[in-house]
């Protein structure tokens, strides 16, 4: 089951990316490439990926969004994840990386202060 | 009279990405309809989640080229315990087994530690040239 990511513009001008599908070994690429476009095209910037639509994840998919905070930081960029599952705190918390990206339970929330 | 006197059997042999990941996460929907376990259940969720890391290893590591020899997949479910069984024709694993969490830098190297603290037991054993790993968690 491939990963499909959809990119938009939020108002107060943070770029939301929206994978669905699981984010897993087979579905990291999709996520790196589409974080790379958005940075190659509009700078280093303010990121939130929503996760309404990821169903699993994995240490790959996790790894994947660690690259991506690297890169958006190194570019005095940031990153905040929206609406992971049951599941997917579940790795954030084993992993301890729920101490690394900041979540929120909705899109509006991680956008409102960023 | 729970979902432990149930049973359950799936086996499948693959040699893809994609397809090996998507045929074991449909043999986890299988076991949940079949056991009346809700798409929520946590325990077969930390299972599902640990089966994701190991299975994803062997996928990666155990089909070199020039094998033809396809990877081995069978899920069991018996008296409440729940069994994933994979083979793989990959190098010996012994070395990475203990591998501890890395930090939040590192983008790679955290499965086979996931995999440990969600499960019962982690099994593994080097038989002639096949690696065979074993998944345990009582659901």
């Amino acid at each position: 089951m491939a990963l499909e990511v959809e990119t938009r513009q939020a108002d107060n001008g943070v770029t939301v990316v929206a994978p669905t599908g699981r984010l897993d070994l087979a579905g990291a690429p999709a996520l790196k490439e589409a974080i790379s476009e958005a940075v190659k095209k509009d700078g280093p910037q303010r990121v939130v990926i929503d996760m309404e639509g990821v169903s699993f994840v994995d240490s790959t998919g996790l790894g994947s969004v660690i690259a991506a905070l690297k890169q958006l930081r190194s570019g005095q960029g940031d990153l905040r994840l929206a609406a992971p599952n049951q599941q997917a705190r579940v790795v954030l918390e084993l992993t301890t990386l729920d101490q690394v990206f900041p979540y929120y339970a909705t899109v509006e929330e991680a956008l409102t202060g960023f | 009279m729970g979902s432990d006197r149930k049973t359950f059997e799936f086996h499948a042999t693959f040699s893809e990405l994609d397809e090996g990941l998507d045929i074991m996460h449909l043999s986890i929907q299988r076991l949940r309809k079949a056991v009346g376990r809700g798409d929520d259940d946590g325990p077969l969720l930390l299972f599902e989640t640990a089966l994701g890391e190991i299975g994803g290893n062997v996928l990666t590591h155990g089909n070199p080229p020039g094998v033809e020899r396809p990877i081995e997949y069978e899920l069991r479910f018996d008296r409440g315990v729940v069994v994933a069984s994979l083979s793989d024709s990959g190098l010996p694993a012994h070395d990475h087994l203990s591998r501890d969490m890395p930090d939040h830098e590192s983008e790679s190297g955290r499965g086979l530690a996931i995999a440990r603290s969600l499960l019962d037991d982690l099994g593994y054993e080097r038989d002639g040239d096949v690696n065979r790993w074993r998944l345990v968690k009582r659901l």
